[in-house]
């Protein structure tokens, strides 16, 4: 489902270069769940946004589905990205000034969509994190597991194959922690496949498989 | 999607108050200045009211007399006798009318002076000006024919003279002359139009003025249809090309041009008096470019305010393309925004302009300014509003959604 071949990426800050990424191969499998773990500046992020496309690795080839993404224009990568990926980030990254239903449904503008039908999937995926009651308010007044639901409905909003989550318990305590971590567990069984960043060896046992990075590089 | 685009507007302008305030005022004052403009300018030459036949009215308020060979120059209104002789016999002319400029006469009334404009015109000037008749009537050919001293008020010189009386049917001394009110006309202030009061051109002390080649006239000249101008104008040349002087040695030569207002205008701005061509076209370039300076300056400002305000919104970019925007779609939703935000500017700036002009005409600094926001000028002003959001907005739209996704969700402003 997703394969990086020799994937480096370099970092450049005023005159000094820094390699986030050297020669990454990878391969993850449809429906698996793979937690990727390693000490903080490592490139555990920078590799997970270059599998959902966020970055552009300095060499290297990225497949997904069996694609090979090489010169896809932005709008190509943009509806790859809504169509095949699903996002959730550390802080969360709701948009203050939309309720909760209009951060859910954001998904779904970037598909040709009625509105009632982009309505009815957004209520439906907040029902699935137990939070329809909570749909008119803002994101600032909702606490951070309330939030990270949410974040949770919209990254599954647009049913897609692959969610990709940076550490996503790393603002929560341990008892939402728990909560959100059940919530991908139960994603997963249904058939989504997940590549998770975490520094947490606890919710990365639940994965299939862990993958360790260390100075930019993967190791066993 | 423009619905979340116009809530998410929304919300933000409510949410930065100070930033839209400043953004309102700068689009709704650089508005105001050009709809006040443009209003003064399309009652200046847009065909309505009194010079409502203007699309195929040419006027000639001034000639040329020429002898190069001596160096002798001289420009300056029409003499009565040019408007009868070459003027008035122009086939392809429908009517022509002669009339005096505006002069200063003294009215004496109640042993009280006062200080008018007056102009004396033939019949052919009230068929060609549509005066709005409020009482009475206007002087007839008969009138004009028999030397009749009657006269023609507006509503304000009427109003000033007889208070609440009906003014038609008074008795009113006019530089010495006893003359009869017959009619009161609304106010006007149209170049050909614009006076206190209006007389017959018979009711001259003297009767010289018919054999003079300079004057204080010009002419007025009603064509069938605009398709007819080429042909008047080339019948004007002919005539004007065996003009006769009374001192053949001292002038040789005539120019004399049959205009539209808005050439006119070009002609008397940019000195074209001895060329066909009045320059009509580089006016119009000349003022278009200045309206678009005066509007670029604060649409590069506002280019500013957006980008930053954009660009505190980089997270909301970085989530936007994450789930899917592409470039294209980014741009499109802050053009929106933007267009939102301007038009209710430009509402504003229309309602700032309507009291403005209201101020204005109250005000008397121009006598008899009859503006009003109109739906040319409100279309005007809602296409100016457009295209200021659209100058102000494209360059900082453009330069956010080409950020990429993992520097915008991060916050960066590169």
């Amino acid at each position: 489902m997703i394969k990086l071949s020799a994937i480096s990426k370099n970092y450049q800050t005023d005159k000094v270069q820094t390699r986030a990424l050297d020669n990454i191969n990878l391969q993850v499998q449809a429906g698996e769940f793979v937690s990727i773990m390693g000490p903080s500046g490592c490139g555990k992020s920078t590799l997970l946004n270059i599998i959902g496309l966020l970055d552009r690795p300095a060499s290297g080839q990225i497949e997904i589905n069996g694609q090979l993404l090489g010169k896809y224009s932005d709008s190509q990568v943009a509806k790859l990205r809504n169509q095949t990926f699903g996002f959730i980030f550390q802080s969360f990254h709701l948009i203050n000034e939309l309720r909760v239903i209009d951060n859910v449904e954001l998904p779904l503008l970037y598909r040709k969509m009625p509105a009632a039908e982009r309505r009815a999937k957004a209520k439906a995926a907040l029902e699935k994190v137990g939070l329809t009651a909570r749909m008119e308010h803002f994101p600032n007044q909702l606490s951070g597991g309330q939030q990270q639901r949410v974040a949770i409905a919209r990254a599954m909003v647009g049913e897609p194959q692959i969610l990709l989550a940076d550490e996503p318990t790393g603002n929560l305590d341990s008892q939402m922690g728990a909560e959100v971590m059940s919530q991908l567990l139960a994603l997963n069984q249904a058939g989504t496949t997940i590549v998770m960043v975490t520094h947490n060896e606890q919710e990365a046992k639940h994965s299939n498989r862990i993958v360790r990075v260390f100075d930019g590089q993967l190791v066993q | 999607m423009l619905k979340n685009y116009l809530l998410i507007a929304w919300r933000i302008a409510l949410q930065r108050k100070l930033f839209t305030v400043i953004n309102l005022l700068c689009i709704s004052l650089t508005l105001l200045v050009l709809l006040v403009l443009t209003a003064l300018l399309e009652n200046t030459f847009a065909p309505t009211g009194v010079e409502g036949k203007s699309p195929r009215m040419l006027q000639i308020v001034t000639m040329v007399s020429l002898n190069e060979e001596k160096g002798n120059f001289r420009h300056g209104p029409l003499g009565y006798k040019v408007i009868t002789d070459y003027i008035k016999p122009l086939p392809s002319a429908e009517l022509v009318a002669a009339v005096s400029m505006p002069e200063s006469a003294s009215v004496y009334q109640q042993g009280r002076i006062t200080d008018l404009l007056l102009r004396r015109a033939d019949a052919a000037y009230w068929q060609i000006l549509d005066f709005e008749v409020l009482d009475g009537r206007v002087p007839t050919a008969e009138d004009v024919a028999a030397g009749r001293f009657v006269l023609v008020l507006n509503q304000s010189t009427a109003t000033q003279l007889f208070g609440k009386q009906s003014a038609v049917g008074q008795q009113l001394n006019v530089g010495g002359q006893q003359f009869t009110v017959i009619g009161v006309v609304a106010d006007v202030l149209q170049l050909n139009s614009f006076a206190d009061m209006w007389a017959p051109v018979s009711t001259y002390p003297s009767s010289d003025y018919q054999h003079q080649l300079w004057g204080n006239f010009s002419a007025l000249i009603l064509a069938r249809s605009a398709a007819d101008f080429p042909a008047l104008r080339q019948e004007l040349a002919t005539a004007v090309a065996g003009f006769k002087f009374d001192d053949p040695l001292k002038w040789q030569e005539a120019k004399i041009w049959a205009d539209s207002k808005l050439e006119f205008f070009a002609r008397m701005l940019l000195q074209n008096q001895t060329e066909p061509e009045s320059g009509a076209a580089s006016l119009l370039l000349l003022i278009s470019l200045l309206m678009l300076l005066f509007m670029l300056l604060p649409a590069l400002n506002l280019v500013n305010l957006n980008t930053g305000r954009m660009m505190e919104r980089s997270t909301e970019i970085g989530v936007r393309k994450a789930f899917g925007a592409s470039r294209q779609q980014l741009i499109g939703q802050f053009l929106v925004e933007n267009l939102l935000l301007c038009c209710v500017g430009g509402l504003l700036g229309l309602a700032m302009a309507a009291g403005t002009l209201e101020l204005i005409e109250q005000s008397g600094v121009i006598p008899y300014l009859q503006v009003e926001i109109n739906l040319t000028v409100f279309a005007l002003g809602m296409v100016i509003s457009m295209v200021f959001g659209l100058l102000s907005g494209i360059i900082p739209a453009w330069r956010i959604a080409k950020l990429d996704p993992v520097h915008a969700l991060k916050g960066a402003r590169r």
